[in-house]
């Protein structure tokens, strides 16, 4: 495929950088379609949040009028759900947010502490073994976590620790999510290596250079990880399944799944109530923390 | 120094592997053929078992009472809820962790006995005077009691009236011996009768109902070890899931499907928009609680020209020892105090079903509620219908409620014909059942 | 380079082997890579490695948890030749996979060229497309899922709405209940929206003036343009999408309520996996099926890559 050989005449409009060369007509198709497109995208975005939004709105209905009633019109405000579905499952829902929190938490601070030493290594540091090295990490990130699972499980099993928060938290002490190693490794490419070069006259070993030059330097993929790391661990289903089996460890997605076990009494609206509860931190992460998880899925992609 | 990277390398990967590989399992446990002797000193028991929150303290409140009548004893109360409850046994037990005493149920009960992790309470001093042999018999297995019953339950059909009255549908009359095929009749009326999405019957679905299917037409579900029913039986069962469907007595498949995974009070009988379903008579309070409707118990349809005598007293749980108890002749103890101490039955009343142990019945008959004592007058009618206990779900063919369904999906998507999914089923249990052993 | 670097250059190529001064030269820094790396080695020892070995090893017992693993060589591996469980569970999966990743990509592709015209509020868009993405992969959703497409569903309120009747469970029937996944699976198109997007930003307007100014239209400059520059992107999005959704597990596990039904239509692989290893405690079986699906997606990806020289262009 061989690239045009770009035209001398390079035009700049003011409706950005792709311009089109025959600004007169075009001004008036344009605006033409671009209503258009806007038209489309809202229509997009209304079905895309549409279940969502019932959802929200469901959950503030009385249990009788949720059911057939697919507006999005709140007529009445009704915190029942809310309050009924806090102690619907015998334990407050607060505690099985505080047991997310806390597997989030030390998720976060496993994944920032371990993923961004072993970054370093493979970013700044000439080692025996490198490259097979790597090229695991890079196989890691294909592996389906199902294929390791049993073997953990009997192995957390024999050590007592079932059925506790440790089979879900050490595993991010010890650099087991390859995708943010790779991440930061990219980061850390990119940062120039005069850096290092000057600290090291300057008499630093690499632990300074690590801890008190680069690390500052990484906040974007830092912030980055731990959005993402909150993101995948709030949201972790199977794992936390497989290794929480008491209902006072349960964490959130466990006990919402709860609202549907076959032997409990349950209700939609309390269900729907706390989906929406559970659901509050990631949009708030996601309001803050936007820059950094777009900027960071792009990175990503683009190698 | 790559040398002694790769030696401490090799040497976390054996160690992990050893480390998995040793101890995984069990084997037998204890080790002496005697029954221990209760001691003076102080012991720690460790109880598991699962239900709702109802469950839990009452339970609890037992176990204060029993831990001031022997000060020596201390109990520890565990519980989960039904789904995580035999995961969490599995994996403590493997972990040589298993709780002493363990509240057992039916469908697992040959498993874990057969493997030894139970220990067999014959010579323990656990009071069950009072309790049918046919029911006590359903706490053994390959000769030994691992398990003693602490409630029965019968099968029913129950009837929201108060939806019959609003539809203007009575109730025939010959409920006591109606046939499967008058079931089905009547419940087709109901249909004609009701709103669009309303149905008057229910199928039969699970292993309690099928075994008394069988046992109706002269099988048996499981006998010594072994898938034992007629294959001509199982299609019959398939046969008239199928017909109830298409005739419209129940409701369509892909309505029906969706409700076997609804919570109780999800359910469509619950809601109100199915007449009649059939459950154990004990739950009757639970679905009285749900649906704010009468209910009324009635027998299930039988087969024309069956046997009379098919029914049986399903025990709904049992108390267990674990073979890895380092107390059990206290443990025996504690289970001897849950099922006749006269305090600790007033308390836990009849929550977890009907008590087997038929005296104690007389200790709690004025708590019962009006459900409850519906659900004991049912049973009641019940007995002279009884026959001898079947055998119990055999080591591998814990799933068999599950094998069941998939193949009832399969005959009412009309993807196989009765006959080939009564064969299928047959084969598919059995082989589990062969591969466990 | 360094001199070391030239002298161990020239000395490879004239055959001998580096001497021990000289790959330490080369790679000086072992001890500190030890220390920077021992989470990691030890993670990979014990949680990866190690157990990567060991369900090798199990896949070849029967191992029930409650008493010591048997060995009993390929009687799992051949046992999967007449599973028609597996073979079902294989199919599902394979029908998800490659109906559901050209859907959303496609997609995400299109609202992604559409949004890079320079739109006003684009960010607004991209935030609201990209939050399905956010919350589709919890258990919260998947829930929903199951009311909007149940017989009593918001799906079937909407069409009653608007006249028609349907009492239909969408997810009680074995031809639709999958549709609702896949359904769900496009829904979360906003992931890789976004990195198609910031492919789009990478390419230069000079291209599209250029070939404007010759005459070509809006089609032709994305053939001619915008496809080939994005294939690099496109691959990304699908090597990860395949290797995803053939782990996909929740959804399928709450919208059929762990049976994998109705009739296992549900049953996605690691479904079965699931209930095999853990609601069967079939653990040597289990640890089969967990390396075949290794297998799978490791073919899968090779062939992803192998099949990437006819179509993805590089710009080297």
């Amino acid at each position: 495929m061989t690239t045009e050989t770009p035209s001398t005449r390079t035009l700049i409009t003011p409706t950005g950088r792709r311009g089109s060369v025959e600004p007169y007509r075009q001004q008036s198709r344009s605006r033409w379609a671009t209503a258009l497109r806007h038209a489309l995208m809202i229509v997009v975005v209304v079905i895309s949040l549409y279940p969502v939004l019932w959802m929200l709105v469901s959950s503030l209905r009385p249990e009788g009028e949720i059911f057939g009633n697919p507006s999005l019109i709140l007529t009445t405000f009704e915190w029942e759900n809310y309050t009924h579905g806090w102690t619907a499952l015998g334990t407050p829902f607060g505690t099985y947010l505080l047991n997310s929190g806390i597997i989030v938490l030390g998720s976060i601070i496993g994944n920032l502490f371990s993923c961004s030493l072993a970054a370093y290594a493979f970013a700044r540091l000439r080692f025996r073994f490198q490259r097979p090295a790597f090229a695991y990490m890079l196989v890691t990130l294909m592996l389906p976590i199902h294929v390791v699972i049993v073997p953990q499980y009997i192995l957390w099993a024999q050590l007592g620790l079932n059925d506790s928060f440790w089979p879900l938290i050490v595993p991010k002490f010890l650099a087991t999510d390859a995708f943010f190693i790779f991440l930061m490794v990219q980061f850390i490419r990119g940062l120039p290596k005069e850096l290092d070069e000057a600290a090291r006259i300057d008499g630093a070993g690499h632990g300074r250079i690590f801890f008190q030059i680069l690390l500052p330097l990484m906040t974007p993929a830092l912030a980055t990880t731990t959005i993402f790391t909150f993101i995948w661990v709030w949201n972790d289903f199977f794992s936390q399944l497989i290794f929480l089996t008491s209902p006072t460890n349960y964490t959130v997605p466990i006990a919402l799944r709860s609202f549907i076990d076959a032997q409990s009494t349950s209700s939609f609206g309390a269900m729907f109530a706390m989906s929406v509860v559970s659901i509050i931190p990631l949009i708030l992460i996601f309001g803050f923390g936007q820059k950094f998880l777009i900027k960071g899925i792009a990175t990503t992609g683009l190698k | 120094m790559k040398r002694t990277i790769l030696r401490v390398g090799a040497g976390i990967v054996a160690g992990t592997f050893a480390l998995g590989l040793a101890g995984c399992g069990l084997g037998t446990g204890g080790g002496s053929d005697e029954p221990a002797e209760l001691t003076d000193e102080d012991v720690t028991l460790r109880m598991y078992w699962w239900g709702g929150d109802a469950r839990h303290q009452r339970t609890q409140e037992v176990i204060d009472l029993f831990e001031k009548k022997y000060p020596n004893i201390t109990v520890e109360g565990e519980f989960s809820d039904w789904t995580g409850y035999w995961e969490k046994l599995a994996t403590s037990t493997a972990g040589k962790n298993s709780p002493d005493v363990i509240q057992m149920d039916q469908l697992y009960l040959a498993s874990y006995a057969d493997r030894g992790t139970l220990v067999d309470l014959t010579d323990y001093d656990i009071g069950t005077d009072g309790m049918e042999e046919s029911v006590l018999g359903m706490g053994e297995s390959d000769g030994g009691l691992y398990a003693i019953p602490i409630s029965t339950s019968a099968m029913s059909t129950i009837v929201n009236t108060d939806l019959l009255d609003e539809l203007g549908v009575a109730l025939p009359d010959n409920t006591d011996t109606w046939t499967w095929e008058e079931y089905q009749a009547w419940a087709k009326s109901v249909t004609d009768a009701a709103p669009s999405g309303t149905y008057g019957g229910s199928l039969a679905q699970n292993e309690f109902m099928l075994q008394l299917f069988a046992r109706q037409n002269g099988d048996e579900l499981f006998e010594d070890g072994k898938v034992a029913i007629d294959e001509e039986t199982m299609t019959a069962f398939f046969q008239t899931a199928l017909d109830s469907t298409a005739s419209g007595a129940s409701a369509p498949a892909s309505a029906w499907s969706e409700s076997t995974s609804l919570a109780l009070d999800q359910t469509p009988f619950a809601v109100g928009t199915v007449a009649s379903s059939f459950i154990t008579a004990t739950q009757i309070s639970a679905f009285t609680q749900a649906s704010g409707a009468n209910l009324e118990l009635l027998p299930i349809p039988t087969t024309e020209g069956g046997v009379d005598d098919y029914d049986y007293f399903k025990a709904g749980m049992y108390w267990s020892v674990s073979s890895q108890s380092e107390h059990p002749a206290e443990a025996a103890l504690l289970i001897d105090f849950f099922l006749n101490d006269p305090e600790a039955v007033k308390i836990i009343g009849s929550e977890r079903g009907l008590p087997a142990i038929s005296t104690t019945l007389d200790v709690i008959g004025d708590d019962l509620t009006p459900e409850e004592t519906k659900a004991v007058d049912y049973s009641d009618s019940r007995v002279p219908l009884l026959g001898e206990a079947p055998a119990i779900v055999p080591n591998g063919a814990s799933d068999v409620d599950a094998v069941l369904l998939r193949y009832m999906q399969d005959v009412l998507f009309e993807r196989t014909t009765p006959a080939d999914a009564a064969a299928g089923f047959i084969a598919d249990v059995q082989k589990s059942i062969d591969a466990a052993g | 380079m360094s001199i070391a670097e030239l002298r161990s250059m020239a000395n490879a190529r004239a055959g001998r082997r580096r001497t021990k001064a000289e790959r330490r030269a080369l790679t000086p820094d072992n001890k500190p890579a030890l220390l920077f790396l021992a989470p990691f080695i030890l993670g990979a020892a014990v949680l990866t490695l190690g157990p990567i070995l060991m369900s090798l090893y199990l896949s070849f017992t029967d191992f029930n948890l409650l008493q010591d693993p048997q060995w009993v060589g390929l009687d799992n591996y051949a046992r999967m030749v007449g599973d028609t469980r597996l073979h079902q569970s294989l199919m599902v999966t394979l029908l998800y996979v490659v109906i559901g990743v050209p859907l959303q990509l496609g997609v995400a592709l299109g609202l992604a060229i559409l949004l890079d015209k320079g739109m006003r509020g684009l960010p607004f868009y991209r935030s609201a497309f990209y939050l399905p993405s956010l919350l589709g992969s919890s258990v919260a959703i998947a829930m929903l899922w199951r009311l909007i497409f149940g017989a009593n569903g918001l799906l079937n309120a909407l069409l009653g709405a608007i006249g028609i009747d349907s009492t239909q469970s969408w997810i009680g029937s074995p031809e639709t209940s999958l549709s609702t996944i896949i359904l769900l699976h496009v829904w979360m198109f906003g992931s890789p929206m976004v990195i198609f997007l910031a492919g789009l930003r990478q390419i230069p307007a000079e291209l599209y003036e250029a070939a404007a100014t010759d005459g070509a239209h809006a089609w032709a400059r994305f053939r001619a343009i915008t496809l080939p520059l994005l294939t690099p992107i496109i691959f990304f999005n699908l090597v990860l999408a395949v290797i995803n959704s053939f782990s996909s597990f929740t959804q399928a596990f709450i919208v059929s309520g762990g049976t994998g039904g109705p009739a296992d239509s549900l049953l996605f692989y690691t479904l079965y996996l699931y209930q095999e290893g853990f609601s069967s405690f079939r653990m040597g079986y289990a640890s089969a099926l967990a390396w075949l699906l290794l297998i799978i997606i490791g073919v899968l990806t090779a062939i992803n890559f192998w099949l990437s020289k006819f179509w993805v262009h590089y710009d080297d």
